[in-house]
């Protein structure tokens, strides 16, 4: 039963990751790197804070 | 207010550049709670116990209390500054806004490291556990440990890869549950009735007293920091808490405190069950010390409790794990102290996916590869320089940002103690690890050297100067 | 003070950034383990033919020992007479003072002096 057992966790595993590489796939060639690394640090405290008077 | 055009269809207003795709704001206290304990919690599990082999079980309790205070010390720390600067990378973000960009590149891979060694080690207590869950189902050949180390990584990568409040309630379930079979088997056992299994008396006499004298209490420092290792993550989520101000404080000192009982109801239970010479050999002994425990009483129920427990806690830590590491990578990869590449968020989960992708094989290599208690030492070292970092990032923070030059949403008390007695107790460490595991520690900071002059003389030019800090915060007095 | 602009960096220039890292790092944290400088092993004070009173055990902790399956004292024996060996030279300790030490002055240095061009062109544009 465990060799079975074995077996299933090295498909899972693959799986997973296989889907994992699929998307990032996917999303890679789908969205352009602009919009993908547009993330900035602190962007919420910099609307509510970053106002001078 | 910043300029940008608050119609834009685009744009979604944040911040004065806008922006299209950053890390979403979903996380609650609760969550903040189950990241902290969820990642450390599997330290009372295994681990641990290597301190009681260093020193013997007072020296283990001894080591157990002053961790705490060292800990107590760090989330202070921590929830004062993280409460001002909230964003993905915790300390790392601290180091880049009060100290300077060497030592934020520095703190980031500590964090990273710390993290991936952790995972690792998770990972391969998992493999242990279900071996010996093969061995009393009767299996008849050893099992291979290999697919259930890569399936574990693989799966809570992908988990993490999906959203952030999945994997972070999925957390918060699994540590509640650990946690709680904890308390089953302290209650179980009975401590205040006369025919309680517990023989502390007895098992902790004679030689078993203080095996190594105080030498030994030292020594056991370096594994006491297991107790409590990775509670400080709790700042990398950051950036996706609903009101960082108050949940990241409220989190982080609520974990503390649960971790404080956890390990000392731990301890408690181990040594009245075990003696000490097998509780502290966590290779050939108690690998899982609490399962080890729950064993011994001959209940079946609660040795499935503790079974689950530990298995519970092992996913719950490699899961926090992931989550910190690969915030940590792709923060660095933002301000592009790493290839900007790394820098991606996943436009529909809204996920670091390329730094929780890249982490995946790091995390194998090592759970494949290594000893269970190298990689916890080098996760220890690496946590270790990092704790030594927050006292100087205080007291710089106390300086350049004095307490009426910003609002701190949580101001820790009696400031300069709590840094003082942390740099204190460090040293205490650097020293303890020194006894055991020297060559590693010598290695290990010149690698750190060496990263420092690269990262100094050659990848720094990539990076924008200004643009790093991001914080609306005055000018620094001083400067 | 002028605007720093960095220079662009290439996808090549980006993967090879990553592979130094991934050297120096895996390097620092296998390179002991190989050279089997890692860790400290214990050893075993032999005790000749052992009795679970010449171990130093008393009744109690002979009744858990069975309970964790060995059965005699000398199943035990490398278990219970293993010991850390915690002599160190001063030289040795000096050495990792002065290694610690020195990393923090470095980088500390170091950053200061990143930390100062920052805050200049920081707040030198408002």
């Amino acid at each position: 039963m465990w060799t079975l057992i074995e077996y299933g966790a090295w498909a899972l595993s693959a799986l997973f990751a296989l889907h994992m590489i699929y998307d990032w796939y996917r999303t890679d060639t789908t969205y352009s790197e602009e919009v993908l690394t547009s993330s900035r640090e602190g962007e919420i405290e910099a609307m509510t804070e970053e106002h001078r008077i | 207010m910043a300029d940008f055009d608050i119609t834009s269809k685009s744009m979604d207003g944040i911040a004065s550049h806008g922006t299209k795709v950053g890390l979403a704001r979903v996380l609650g206290p609760a969550h903040v709670w189950a990241l902290g304990v969820g990642i450390v919690l599997v330290g009372e599990y295994m681990g641990w116990n290597f301190a009681v082999g260093k020193g013997g079980a007072y020296a283990a309790l001894i080591a157990c209390w002053f961790a705490g205070i060292l800990y107590s010390c760090v989330a202070m720390i921590d929830s004062e500054v993280t409460s001002t600067v909230a964003a993905a990378g915790g300390q790392y973000t601290q180091a880049k806004h009060i100290v300077g960009p060497l030592m934020a590149f520095n703190v980031g891979l500590y964090l990273v490291f710390a993290y991936t060694m952790l995972e690792a080690g998770n990972a391969i207590t998992l493999g242990y556990l279900i071996s010996v869950a093969a061995d009393m189902t009767g299996a008849t050949q050893a099992l291979d440990q290999r697919p259930f180390i890569i399936l574990s990584i693989v799966f809570l990568a992908w988990l993490n890869y999906r959203g952030v409040l999945a994997t972070l309630t999925f957390n918060l379930v699994i540590t509640a549950f650990a946690f709680c079979a904890i308390l089953v088997l302290f209650v179980a056992s009975a401590p205040w009735s006369a025919d309680s299994p517990l023989a502390h008396a007895e098992l902790m006499s004679g030689q078993a007293a203080l095996p190594y004298g105080w030498l030994g209490v030292l020594a056991a420092m370096h594994f006491g920091l297991w107790f409590y290792l990775g509670i400080e993550g709790t700042t990398q989520a950051a950036e996706e808490v609903r009101s960082p101000a108050r949940s990241l404080p409220f989190g982080t000192l609520a974990g503390i405190m649960t971790l404080l009982i956890a390990a000392t109801l731990t301890w408690y239970i181990c040594v009245g069950f075990l003696p000490w010479e097998y509780l502290g050999d966590g290779v050939n002994g108690a690998v899982a010390p609490l399962f080890s425990a729950a064993q011994m009483t001959g209940s079946n129920a609660l040795v499935i409790i503790l079974g689950f427990g530990t298995l519970f806690a092992t996913l719950a830590s490699a899961n926090g794990c992931i989550n910190d590491a690969s915030r940590a990578w792709f923060s660095m990869g933002r301000d592009h102290y790493l290839p900007q590449w790394f820098g991606a968020v996943h436009p529909t989960y809204r996920t670091p996916y390329r730094s929780i992708i890249f982490l995946v094989p790091i995390a194998l290599i090592f759970a494949l590869g290594a000893p269970l208690d190298q990689v916890i030492t080098f996760s220890i070292l690496s946590g270790l320089l990092g704790y030594t970092f927050m006292p100087i990032n205080i007291i710089l923070f106390r300086r350049k940002w004095p307490l009426d030059t910003i609002k701190r949403g949580y101001v820790h008390p009696f400031h300069p103690i709590p840094a003082l007695v942390l740099l204190a107790l460090c040293s205490l460490t650097y020293f303890a690890v020194f006894l055991g595991y020297g060559t590693q520690l010598i290695a290990m900071v010149s690698f750190y050297i060496v990263v420092s002059l690269w990262f100094h003389f050659w990848r720094y030019r990539f990076v924008k100067r200004a643009d790093q800090f991001t914080m609306p915060w005055p000018k620094p007095r001083g400067y | 003070m002028a605007r720093y602009i960095p220079p662009p960096q290439s996808k090549l220039g980006q993967v090879i950034d990553v592979i130094v890292l991934l050297v120096l790092s895996i390097g620092a944290l296998y390179i002991p383990l190989w050279m089997g400088l890692a860790g400290s092993a214990k050893a075993p004070i032999v005790v000749d033919n052992p009795t679970w009173e010449s171990l130093g055990q008393n009744p109690t902790m002979v009744e858990r020992w069975n309970q964790l399956g060995f059965a005699d004292p000398a199943s035990a024996h490398d278990m219970i007479t293993a010991r850390f060996d915690y002599s160190f030279t001063w030289g040795a300790m000096a050495l990792m003072v002065v290694v610690i030490v020195g990393y923090f002055a470095l980088m500390l240095r170091l950053s200061e002096k990143e930390y100062r061009e920052v805050i200049a062109e920081k707040f030198e544009r408002r």
